[in-house]
């Protein structure tokens, strides 16, 4: 019904390409979040989908109806748009109603109008500032006005471009939670587009991550989150970024630096790089696990924010960064960090390109290689003692 | 806030959006093809390009009779090729038009623009006169010129114009003679469009950011430098357009200088414009004039260009210096 | 008193300021004087308009002088008629520029197609070419057509100045508009006609408003296109004003005055309605305060 599907898209604006074929598919009712830095392509995106790009060419599917050619008006999308767009010399009553007025999403008396935004503004909780003008609201009061604009009308598919992006950190996270009670109550197809990676992980049912025009992985925040697809995803969900240390191979092992070694998939270039999420590493006590990979170094900086320390440590030369609770832990103090293997990631090295240019098979610079192994000789894990 | 699923409330479903709405005809969207949407900017320019053809066929036309030699003598004009402008260019009359129009352009031009820059300085202070006096500054560029022309001629009336008397000069200076018209269509000239150049240094000057010169301030720097090494880069570029347009607007002049002067006396006055309007119009000879009119044209379009690729660069340098 | 926080390059209060001061005064008396003397001059009798300077028993006689048959008679100037004329003839032209080149702004404003560039740079040439260059095939042309000495054919002419300008002017403003807008209205349902009309016409009303009003005012102003397209008919108030002092007989100088000061009314109290648009708009769209 409201399925959305969106094959070979691409998008240009004069000479620059900003979209190099994107291909989705949204089931109905599915909430698909877009994430990727600025610039990297995700407002053409919804802006071709809704019909607004000159440039942009590929065949988009709205409820199974070939959009080509279609103007913006008669695609049945809804748009929230990053800078609200709302019209200033209107009221906030009068910008809800202006999609109830233009005749293309039914007839609407004015009373029928009226309950509708009632409705619609009791629910996002503006309802009392319907006189009120654009430029006498506060911006979380208009990013809900532009969703009551979104909300207001029948739509097929929702486009979201990046609601909360200018608000501040507290009112974004509650906002966050409001939009997935939201988003399970409407039932809608919802494209949203975002940069910050909790929303991304809290409100998608699947996420695409945007590079450059390009959609490098789709799936659910879980699949994203333990099996990124390259180094570039890999840090691009997580505060503080993943780890990524360089390590050599050799015979089936890499090693990082002086620091640990870790087995590898075989089929493996001579470097790599080991990522290891900050929060996936625990501060132990005691004696270190045999089940785990164990890192020991020393505490070099140890911020504390909240209700987690941020520690920078130091494991034979290498640093690292991990995320711990523990507050008992202090600058200068020896620790003992472990990570359950499953958790470690391997990465091709940024350099592996050229090492195995003539090989179809071999992996892409910062490709995802798999899990890493405990090596088979226990004695090579652990660090600097 | 949202009122869904909070602490026990009923969840409310109006969120959920209506299923096409109270009477929405369900029609298949149309489809347009891309080429039409492309159309579009050029259907909406078709009625000005129409009057852009409108009005550049009498300029070709004007042009194409400096070819000729249409007169009202000469109904049936022929081609004569470039019979006119060998006349014209070796007329001494053409060339004191030149003179005196490139003098009336610079003297004009200089003038204004210093004054100009100097009154737009005296005018950034916050003083209560500045501000008075910012209402009134641009009446009389918004007096017709030729009306400006009336009244100054009126003024300058040796018996009982009131500038001889004021200024007590007697009752015989004259101040439209031979030695002193051009000077005096000058002084008029920037009497009327002064102001033109000091508003717009004033809005340039304005729209500078304050910090730069809060921190020169801090650092003790003192006034000249402060203007030299940082206002004048920035406001350059204002100052440009300001001096484009007086200057390239001198080189046409007419209307006040004609009826102060008529271009006269003799041909003290005469600019090239005057000069064209005294063949074509009052001698009939349509050929001469447009010839006059044909060079005067090349030497606007020349300087235009000209001008502009400097008021480019400097832009350019502004924009880079506000790094 | 609340402290006014100084702008770029401003100095506080200073022995230096009186100075400055003092030059602003030299600069706007010597602005102002012939406009003072102008009203002077227009409120004498014609005994006293020669005879004194400073000192006389004003009178609004010349006004009412001026406006009527007895003027036209003494003069033989219609004047009335002359102001009727600059009217149709200013309103007609502004009117037909921004039916013309709304459109045509917005197309080089909103998208940057090819050729725009081109169209608003020979728009812009208007502006600096020598008006004769036009008027003299005009002049036969008009005689030819008879379409000398009429409303319709100024009307035509005046193009010349005022469709530069408010080509220019509103292209600017539409350049400056965010597209969002218009592209909500059209994911609201409107079409591109009504989303026009609906968000971006409201938007650029001000820069219309000052765009037409300044035309109006250069329209107004110009000398050189009815002197030589217009006879007696048809003429604006600038050729009537010189011809006051025309011709033989008695200079009657303080009605040349009242006149002028009739003639210059208009634009004075138009540009003071659009002080705030005036430096955007004389500039043609390229400086903005």
């Amino acid at each position: 019904m409201g399925s959305l599907s969106v094959t070979g898209l691409t998008a240009r604006y004069g000479k620059t390409v900003a979209l190099h074929g994107i291909d989705l598919d949204l089931a109905d009712g599915e909430f698909f979040v877009i994430l990727g830095p600025s610039g990297a392509g995700k407002t053409t995106t919804l802006k071709s989908v809704a019909g607004l790009v000159d440039g942009a060419r590929g065949e988009i599917r709205i409820a199974g109806r070939d959009m080509t050619g279609v103007e913006p008006y008669d695609r049945g999308v809804a748009m929230a748009f990053e800078s609200y767009a709302l019209y200033p010399q209107k009221t906030v009553e009068e910008n809800l109603a202006s999609p109830l007025r233009s005749g293309r999403h039914g007839t609407w008396t004015p009373a029928q109008q009226a309950e509708r935004i009632k409705e619609v503004t009791t629910t996002l909780g503006i309802d009392h500032l319907l006189a009120r003008y654009p430029r006498e609201l506060s911006n979380g009061q208009r990013q809900r006005t532009a969703l009551g604009r979104v909300l207001v009308r029948p739509a097929e598919v929702y486009l979201l471009d990046e609601p909360l992006s200018h608000l501040d950190a507290k009112l974004r996270a509650a906002m966050r939670a409001e939009l997935k009670q939201l988003g399970e109550l409407s039932g809608t197809t919802t494209l949203y587009v975002t940069h910050d990676y909790q929303e991304a992980l809290a409100l998608g049912d699947r996420i695409g991550v945007l590079r450059e025009g390009r959609l490098v992985q789709v799936g659910t925040p879980a699949q994203v989150w333990t099996e990124p697809v390259d180094t570039f995803v890999a840090r691009a969900l997580g505060q503080p970024e993943m780890n990524l240390l360089d390590a050599a191979v050799e015979g089936g092992l890499a090693r990082v630096g002086q620091a640990f070694a870790v087995g590898v998939p075989v089929r493996t270039h001579d470097s790599v790089r080991v990522g290891i999420r900050p929060r996936d590493l625990e501060v132990v006590d005691g004696p270190p696990p045999t089940d785990r990979l164990v890192l020991q170094g020393r505490v070099v900086l140890a911020e504390r924010l909240g209700r987690s320390v941020e520690l920078s440590v130091d494991v034979a030369g290498v640093s690292v960064i991990a995320v711990t609770s523990d507050h008992r832990v202090h600058e200068g103090d020896a620790v003992t960090l472990a990570v359950d293997w499953s958790r470690v990631h391997v990465f091709a090295g940024p350099d592996a390109a050229d090492a195995d240019a003539a090989d179809p098979d071999a992996a892409a610079p910062g490709a995802r290689l798999g899990a890493a192994r405990r090596p088979a000789n226990a004695a090579l894990a652990g660090g600097a003692r | 806030m949202l009122r869904i699923g909070r602490g026990g409330a009923t969840v409310t479903t109006t969120a959920a959006p209506p299923t096409k709405g109270p009477a929405a005809a369900d029609r298949a969207p149309r489809s347009v093809p891309a080429w039409r949407r492309g159309l579009r900017p050029y259907l909406l320019s078709i009625p000005a390009v129409l009057i852009i053809v409108g009005i550049l066929y009498p300029f070709a036309l004007g042009a194409y009779y400096a070819f000729l030699n249409y007169a009202a003598v000469v109904p049936r004009p022929s081609f004569v090729g470039f019979e006119n402008f060998a006349e014209v260019l070796s007329d001494p009359a053409f060339w004191t038009s030149v003179r005196v129009t490139l003098f009336y352009a610079v003297a004009a031009t200089v003038i204004e623009t210093a004054l100009g820059i100097g009154i737009a300085l005296l005018l950034n202070r916050s003083s209560l006169i500045g501000r008075i006096f910012e209402k009134v500054l641009i009446l009389p560029l918004m007096i017709a010129p030729v009306i400006a022309g009336v009244i100054w001629g009126l003024m300058f009336n040796p018996q009982f114009g009131v500038l001889n008397h004021v200024l007590g000069l007697g009752s015989t200076f004259n101040w439209l003679g031979e030695h002193t018209a051009l000077w005096s269509v000058v002084l008029v000239d920037v009497w009327i469009f002064t102001p033109f150049v000091a508003i717009l240094v004033l809005a340039g000057i304005r729209s500078l950011p304050k910090e730069p010169f809060e921190a020169s301030a801090v650092d003790g720097a003192g006034w000249v430098y402060t203007f030299r090494r940082l206002m004048l880069p920035m406001i350059w570029p204002y100052i440009l357009v300001a001096v484009i347009f007086r200057f390239m607007d001198c080189l046409k002049i007419f209307d006040h200088v004609y009826v102060l002067t008529a271009g006269g006396p003799g041909d003290a006055t005469r600019t090239l414009q005057i000069g064209a309007y005294q063949n074509s119009i009052v001698n009939l000879n349509y050929s001469q004039g447009s010839t006059y009119m044909f060079l005067l044209w090349v030497i606007v379009f020349l300087t235009a260009r000209y001008l502009v690729s400097v008021l480019g660069k400097a832009q350019r340098r502004a924009a880079g210096s506000e790094e | 008193m609340a402290a006014r926080e100084l702008g770029p390059g401003q100095r506080k209060f200073s022995p230096a300021s009186v100075g400055a001061d003092a030059a602003l005064l030299v600069w706007f008396v010597f602005s102002l004087f012939p406009l003072v003397w102008m009203v002077l001059l227009a409120l004498k009798t014609d005994a006293e308009q020669i005879s004194t300077y400073f000192a006389f028993t004003p009178t609004l006689e010349n006004f009412v002088t001026v406006l009527s048959a007895e003027g036209t008679r003494l003069t033989s100037v219609d004047f009335t008629q002359a102001i009727l004329t600059s009217v149709i003839q200013c309103v007609g032209a502004v009117l037909v520029s921004l039916v013309i080149g709304i459109p045509a702004a917005y197309a080089a404003g909103r998208w940057q197609y090819k050729g725009s560039n081109d169209v608003m740079f020979t728009i812009l040439s208007f502006r600096f070419a020598p008006e004769l260059m036009v008027i003299v095939p005009l002049f036969v042309i008009y005689n030819q057509l008879g379409l000398f000495d009429t409303n319709v054919g100024m009307i035509w002419v005046l193009q010349l100045v005022t469709m530069p300008l408010i080509v220019w002017i509103l292209r600017s403003y539409f350049q400056d508009m965010p597209a969002e807008l218009e592209q909500a209205a059209l994911l609201d349902g409107y079409t591109r006609r009504r989303a026009f009309v609906m968000v971006a016409l409201p938007l650029v009303r001000p820069g219309i408003a000052a765009a037409a009003l300044l035309a109006f005012i250069f329209a107004w102003n110009n000398y050189v296109f009815p002197l030589i397209l217009t006879g007696s008919q048809h003429t604006p108030v600038t050729v009537a004003v010189t011809r006051f002092l025309g011709g033989g007989g008695q200079a009657y100088y303080n009605l040349t005055a009242a006149a002028a000061l009739i003639a210059a009314l208009p634009p004075l109290l138009v540009a003071l309605s659009i002080q705030r648009y005036l430096v955007r708009g004389l500039s043609f769209g390229a400086v903005k305060s």
